[in-house]
């Protein structure tokens, strides 16, 4: 390996590397839960420091893993949510009764494979990264065996997921097939014929499937609602990023060539279907985790929307919305995770105002910014994939994303005011989880202060580009 | 300068938060009156022809195009005056409110929205501004408001959340299309008729909400009722004379062809509104809803004036507004002490005038005003409004003029049922502090009413000098 192989890999390496030092170090039994949560978290900081460090530099293994701004972006935000969903885990894993080793370590890979699918410079590497991304996924949504769903969202999402491969691996095939490499580079100098597509739709398909997009949601709910909620939250985020990372890489090499494909219908179709769908069946719910769910599965469409106006201006908006949508999700789901209860109903919330009011404070921060409002972050990330989809003449999808901002608003507005019902009697306390509790408030602050002065993460979302 | 209307409230909100205790409505109090004063000097400073204060811009969200430019000038001016006015009187109101430093935090945060839209010079930020006021608004009528309040709070969030979400469909088209959000150099692109008229539309359907133009009013009665009366006298007396500012400042600017061409219909919209909330002011029983429907009267009559478009219209539109806010911060707040001494808002056949003669004098003055009676600044802009409705739209000028008409029935029929029945109830003369707060407003009153151009003169700078130059 050169060393343009090893500082393209750093963060991937880091993050495996962490990873099974974390078996090799619960074999000893010198450590707690917590403290190899903590341990887990480091690594995952420390993945992030080699990315920074390292900048972007030229791509590794002859052009199989890229290094450039997106890669570095997207490594830091993965690394940070993990870093944070360990820590936020900790006390749940302890609660819970959780294997702590296994779930560190397991969330461990589970990054690491995403930052290799987004650095992905060929169809094989993503597809490994896709793999090491959702197996330890499948295995964390089952870990509560025997809870009302648990088991079966884990088989649906293992099932889903596992068919989806299958799709994805068939449509490498046919690329293959159609144009004689693996390779990004390859796939643009290709020429159009109906292999081609057929193999790009599926593996498009396959992308999808991982960002939650409608009509390839039909997991989400039932694997968020499963899954313990650190993990939710962990993988509502990483899951997406990586998703959108490798999409947008490789849209950007299929547009470059002679086959010169205009992606603009199917991702604008994709995402108007997200965005109403999911604002509809999110009004029903009464599920907390189902409702944020759907949420991001809304999220997603709104990604999508920018994804689809492809140009030079869409890839820093769809960076910036996953920086924000990070944050907003992950918060939103950190919070559940803090209750009493974590797979809440509207009613459990009842008199969470009363007794934990800087959660609810927080909780209002995150919800408020997931509708749009100013002046959270929420705001600028929408106002951002507007602009970027008017320039790209796609206005009805704009007043579609606008329309359902306006119906999202009902269904958050009515979690926040569950918060403010009057308590029941004999309800749970709710524990205190003071690391916990400190990471939710430093997410709702990143939220507000991102949205009055969102310049320096908009530029910083500018050295994303494809 | 501009920047100093968002920066007082906002120091205050903060301030707030400190363990200041009683403090934090002197302090509130305090942030209104200095906007006032500040908005005072510099639009006495317009008025005198001073040079034009350049906009204060600074690099914002670069790459979303925006850039945080804040200006005013004679319009909001006026506007910015009437706020600080009676963001100090309602927060002097607020008296015996639970969790002080967190109302009065809510309220100064609420106050620096509403500035921040009369100062807005781009229109992402001014956007901003707009949604921002949605949710103090509703934090304050929330968690302080009355019986109904989490229903009302709901809808009118909805309401103007719907609103919204419009108006930002028309300020991305527009600012992607003329690839700027300076209100300045938006003013100077020029679109095609036919996109002008849905552009206005899109505009106007937030403005319209927030007005509230008739049919798009049925937020209005319970959120009136329903908010602390503080927060009500805010919400009708300047929050929604946000919405005459961005139709007269906004639309008629950057759409002046669309809005002629869309002015019929808007303006007997308008005449229908009046006349409807004057009918219905008359059937009510309660304070709140007739200061509710008269209200409605009141704001279609000064939406009908915008619509007009002429420099007359806007003229009459903004002494209109100045006095509405004031006629009605002196209701809400006689309101609320006959609330006090009557142990709710309803009236019925009672007689307060025998032992309140103080009490009932104040209130004769107050609805005196809000009927029209010459001498007062409600007889000023209404009179200006009906003599410019009457010289572009004559039919619909002559059925407006029937409002007068019905302001005299619900008024008068008040008056009579509240204070001069037979005498069945009894309660104490207005206090000193009640007295304190309501002279200052009513003696503005009369002083508009004798002289006018005080506020009527800053609106002609923008309406003499041409569409092309006014976005300044």
């Amino acid at each position: 390996m050169s060393a343009a192989d090893f500082g393209a890999a750093g963060p991937v390496l880091v993050f495996a590397g962490g990873a099974c030092l974390i078996v090799v170090v619960d074999l000893f039994r010198y450590l707690g839960g917590r403290a190899l949560a903590w341990l887990g978290a480091i690594v995952a900081l420390a993945s992030t420091a080699v990315a920074i460090a390292g900048g972007p530099g030229p791509a590794g293994f002859g052009g199989s893993l890229a290094r450039d701004g997106a890669t570095i972006f997207f490594t830091v935000l993965i690394g940070i949510v993990t870093a944070a969903a360990l820590l936020l885990g900790a006390g749940y894993v302890t609660r819970e009764q959780l294997p702590p080793a296994e779930v560190t370590t397991l969330v461990l890979f589970s990054a690491s494979g995403a930052v290799l699918m987004l650095s992905a410079g060929d169809l094989l590497v993503l597809f490994l990264g896709l793999e090491l991304l959702s197996l330890p996924l499948y295995v964390l949504t089952g870990l509560q065996h025997g809870r009302t769903h648990g088991d079966e969202g884990a088989l649906k999402y293992f099932l889903l997921g596992a068919a989806i491969s299958a799709v994805l691996l068939y449509g490498i095939a046919l690329l293959y097939a159609a144009t004689g490499t693996i390779a990004y580079e390859g796939l643009g100098r290709a020429t159009r014929n109906p292999l081609y597509l057929a193999g790009l739709s599926l593996v498009l398909a396959g992308l999808a499937f991982k960002a939650a997009l409608v009509p390839f949601h039909a997991w989400a709910p039932d694997a968020y609602e499963s899954a313990p909620t650190p993990v939710t939250a962990q993988m509502a985020v990483v899951a997406k990023v990586a998703a959108f990372g490798a999409l947008l890489r490789l849209v950007a090499a299929t547009r470059s060539g002679d086959a010169g494909l205009d992606w603009e219908v199917a991702l604008a179709t994709v995402a108007a279907l997200s965005i109403v769908i999911a604002n509809l069946s999110a009004l029903g719910q009464r599920r907390v985790k189902r409702l944020l769910a759907y949420s991001s599965i809304s999220h997603a469409g709104f990604i999508a929307m920018a994804a689809a106006a492809v140009g030079a201006l869409a890839a820093p908006a769809v960076a910036f919305y996953l920086a924000v949508y990070a944050a907003l999700t992950f918060g939103a789901f950190a919070v559940v995770a803090l209750l009493a209860n974590d797979d809440p109903t509207l009613d459990d919330l009842a008199g969470l105002a009363r007794r934990r009011p800087l959660l609810v404070g927080a909780f209002g921060m995150f919800l408020f910014g997931l509708t749009g409002f100013p002046p959270t972050a929420g705001f600028i990330a929408k106002l951002y994939v507007f602009e970027v989809a008017a320039r790209g003449q796609l206005l009805w999808l704009v007043a579609i994303g606008v329309l359902a901002s306006v119906v999202s608003a009902a269904y958050y507005l009515r979690v926040l005011l569950a918060c403010f019902a009057a308590p029941l009697e004999g309800a749970p306390v709710v524990p205190r989880a003071r690391v916990g509790t400190a990471i939710v408030v430093l997410a709702a602050l990143a939220v507000l202060i991102v949205g009055i002065v969102p310049g320096p993460l908009l530029d910083a979302a500018q050295g994303v580009r494809f | 300068m501009a920047a100093d209307m968002l920066i007082v409230p906002l120091v205050a909100a903060l301030a707030c938060l400190l363990p200041i205790g009683a403090l934090a409505r002197a302090l509130a109090v305090a942030s209104g009156l200095i906007v006032a004063l500040v908005a005072g000097a510099d639009a006495w400073g317009l008025y005198r022809s001073a040079p034009a204060d350049p906009a204060d811009a600074l690099v914002w969200a670069a790459p979303l195009g925006a850039s945080f430019s804040l200006g005013s000038d004679g319009f909001s001016g006026a506007l910015l005056v009437l706020g600080g006015v009676l963001f100090a009187v309602g927060a002097a109101a607020s008296d015996g409110v639970a969790a002080p430093r967190a109302y009065f935090a809510t309220w100064c945060l609420l106050q620096a929205a509403v500035s921040g839209v009369f100062v807005a010079r781009d229109l992402i930020v001014f956007f901003v501004f707009w949604e921002a006021m949605l949710v103090p608004l509703a934090l304050l009528m929330w968690q302080w408001g009355g019986s109904d309040r989490r229903a009302a709070t709901f809808r009118f969030l909805l309401y103007t959340m719907a609103g919204s979400a419009l108006l930002l469909l028309g300020i991305v088209a527009l600012g992607i299309g003329a690839r700027t959000f300076d209100l300045a150099r938006l003013a100077a692109y020029r679109l095609s008729p036919s996109s002008q008229v849905i552009f206005a539309l899109l505009f106007l359907a937030a403005f319209a909400v927030k007005l509230p133009l008739f049919p798009f009013h049925a937020w209005l009665p319970r959120a009136y009722s329903a908010a602390p009366v503080p927060v009500a006298l805010v919400l009708s007396g300047i929050v929604a004379k946000t919405a005459v500012y961005g139709i007269a400042r906004i639309c008629l600017v950057l759409f002046p062809i669309g809005m002629s061409l869309l002015a019929p219909y808007l303006v007997a919209l308008a005449t229908v509104g009046t006349l409807y909330g004057a009918l219905l002011a008359t059937r009510q029983r309660d304070t709140r809803g007739l200061i509710a429907f008269a209200s409605l009267s009141h704001l279609n009559l000064i939406g009908l004036a915008v619509f007009l478009a002429t420099p007359a219209g806007l003229q009459a539109a903004l002494l209109a507004s100045v006095s509405h806010g004031l006629v009605v911060a002196a209701l809400f707040l006689l309101a609320a002490a006959l609330a006090r001494r009557l142990g709710d808002h309803s009236f019925g056949p009672g007689g307060l005038s025998a032992g309140a003669p103080v009490f009932v004098s104040f209130m004769t003055l107050a609805i005196v005003a809000a009927i029209g009676v010459p001498g007062t600044s409600g007889f000023a802009g209404e009179f200006l409004i009906l003599a410019a409705a009457v010289e572009r739209f004559p039919g619909a000028g002559a059925v407006a003029t029937l409002v007068v008409i019905g302001a005299a029935v619900y008024g008068l029929s008040f008056l009579r049922n509240a204070f001069f029945g037979p005498v069945s109830i009894t309660g104490s003369d207005l206090g000193w502090r009640e007295r304190g707060l309501l002279i200052p407003v009513l003696v503005l009153v009369f002083v508009l009413g004798v002289a006018p151009r005080l506020v009527t003169d800053l609106a002609v700078p923008p309406t003499a000098s041409a569409p092309a130059s006014t976005g300044r």
